[in-house]
């Protein structure tokens, strides 16, 4: 028997997020339709404010409720400090930590040959004025250490050192609670490269 | 349920949901191979850089025999080409070789030879300083060990062997054309008659004596523009890394300028 239209296209549209598939979509469907009308509203108009309330910080890429957004507008943040991310979301993985004060910078994306992403493609004609304005700054790469992170830090870094800014990476090497007998080659040498003092 | 080993090349790693990826390698015994990755994008994985494209890898995998997907088992690294890593124009050059054998072998399509000749590409990639001719080497060769070698001593419309002057190339055919059949088909590729006896050349070349190879520029252009569209022809589409390794040599190519100078001052 065909399900009603209004449910089928919930499940169509559910379908579409990453990672769920037909059987979750109509679970989280009929558990929707189950639940009262407030809750069903809640998360509608929770989906419609992403859209319309959310915005793109004009001077760091990152999103936030209005533009400058709190991280660039707080006076009490270290300007002479600019973490470079890949994505919006990298920049709450960072102040999840609570210790860096510094600025960033989101790349919107890395260059990736394999699906035609080029260094035009991302903001880094911005990060390059910024440098521009002020030199002295240190600009902290934080991209992914995999093969396009690893490779738009490179470019990043080629582009800013004429400028005379201070670039530098994030460390490479063991995770705490790793086992030293089971890293592989590259990540034990780049631990040996970026040791520091005990 | 079979268990496979042989040595690979990661050609491409994707995510694939929350923490899983679908990697394709290029393996020595068993061609081009799908596997997914349990936990790879895990901080903790224990399969670490080694998913990383262009790693050179002991692999081990699980599957039904002829099955699209593998599951990945165990994979230990022999060469990360690290060297090449650090230099964007060498990397990009690697990545376009990656998307080529990506893109132009079947999966189950087993070539011990061709396997060879990738790996011994990447390490011609991280020992050479010009790229260029190898590139071209490259082209042409795994397009001839995929069977598409082009037909170099012969017109391929007449049959006949060219005379001096300019002569023309079909990609549709796959071969040199004469001066005369050229006339009557005007859209092919024309190039002077020397440039022929380059191509034969790399054609027959030792990858390992390439830098030693000197061509004169128009020549070289001529070749560039022979193989890339040999490779249009062949796949159909531009490659997407193409472009980037003329991005990246122009970006390399001041800061290169400004080293040698700093030593000239010195």
């Amino acid at each position: 028997m065909k399900r009603p239209a209004a449910l089928q296209e919930l499940i169509a549209e559910l379908q579409k997020l990453p990672g769920i598939g037909q059987k979750t979509a109509e679970r989280l469907s009929f558990y929707l339709l189950r639940g009262t009308k407030e809750r069903a509203q809640r998360l509608a108009r929770a989906v419609e404010g992403l859209k319309e309330k959310i915005v793109l910080c004009s001077q760091c890429h990152g999103i936030a409720d209005k533009d400058p957004c709190d991280i660039c507008s707080d006076p009490n943040r270290n300007a002479a400090q600019i973490c470079v991310v890949e994505e919006p979301h990298d920049v709450y993985v960072f102040e999840s930590l609570g210790e860096y004060k510094g600025l960033y910078h989101v790349l919107m994306g890395v260059i990736s040959p394999l699906d035609g992403v080029g260094p035009q493609d991302l903001t880094v004609d911005h990060l390059k004025s910024k440098v521009e304005e002020n030199p002295a700054r240190e600009i902290i790469l934080a991209t992914n250490p995999d093969m396009e992170g690893e490779s738009t830090a490179v470019y990043i870094a080629r582009v800013l050192k004429p400028l005379g800014a201070k670039v530098t990476r994030i460390a490479r090497g063991l995770p705490v609670g790793g086992d030293i007998e089971y890293a592989d080659p590259v990540t034990l040498k780049k631990s040996l490269e970026g040791r520091g003092p005990a | 349920m079979a268990l496979f080993k042989t040595r690979a090349i990661v050609l491409k790693s994707i995510n694939l949901s929350e923490t899983d990826k679908l990697t394709t390698f290029y393996t020595e015994s068993f061609g081009k191979v799908k596997c997914v990755a349990k936990a790879a994008r895990r901080i903790k994985s224990r399969f670490g850089a080694a998913l990383e494209p262009l790693s050179f890898i002991n692999l081990i995998y699980f599957g039904k025999e002829n099955q699209e997907l593998y599951r990945l088992n165990h994979c230990d690294i022999i060469a990360s080409f690290q060297s090449v890593r650090e230099n964007l124009e060498k990397l990009y050059t690697a990545v376009y070789f990656l998307e080529l054998m990506d893109v132009t072998v079947r999966e189950g399509d087993r070539q011990t030879q061709l396997f060879q000749f990738f790996l011994s590409a990447l390490h011609c990639v991280e020992r050479q300083g010009r790229l260029e001719t190898l590139i071209r080497v490259f082209e042409l060769r795994l397009l001839a060990l995929l069977g598409y070698s082009p037909s170099l001593g012969q017109c391929v419309v007449c049959r006949k062997e060219p005379m001096n002057g300019w002569i023309g190339f079909s990609c549709f055919k796959g071969g040199i054309v004469c001066p005369i059949c050229i006339d009557q088909n005007p859209q092919e590729i024309r190039f002077q008659k020397g440039t022929l006896n380059y191509l034969k050349k790399l054609l027959s070349s030792d990858l390992k004596i390439l830098e030693r190879l000197k061509f004169p520029r128009t020549v070289e252009e001529e070749l560039e523009y022979i193989t890339h569209r040999m490779i249009l022809s062949h796949v159909g589409r531009e490659l997407k890394s193409y472009p980037f390794i003329k991005l990246m040599a122009e970006i390399d190519a001041p800061i290169l300028e400004d080293a040698k100078n700093g030593q000239t001052g010195n």
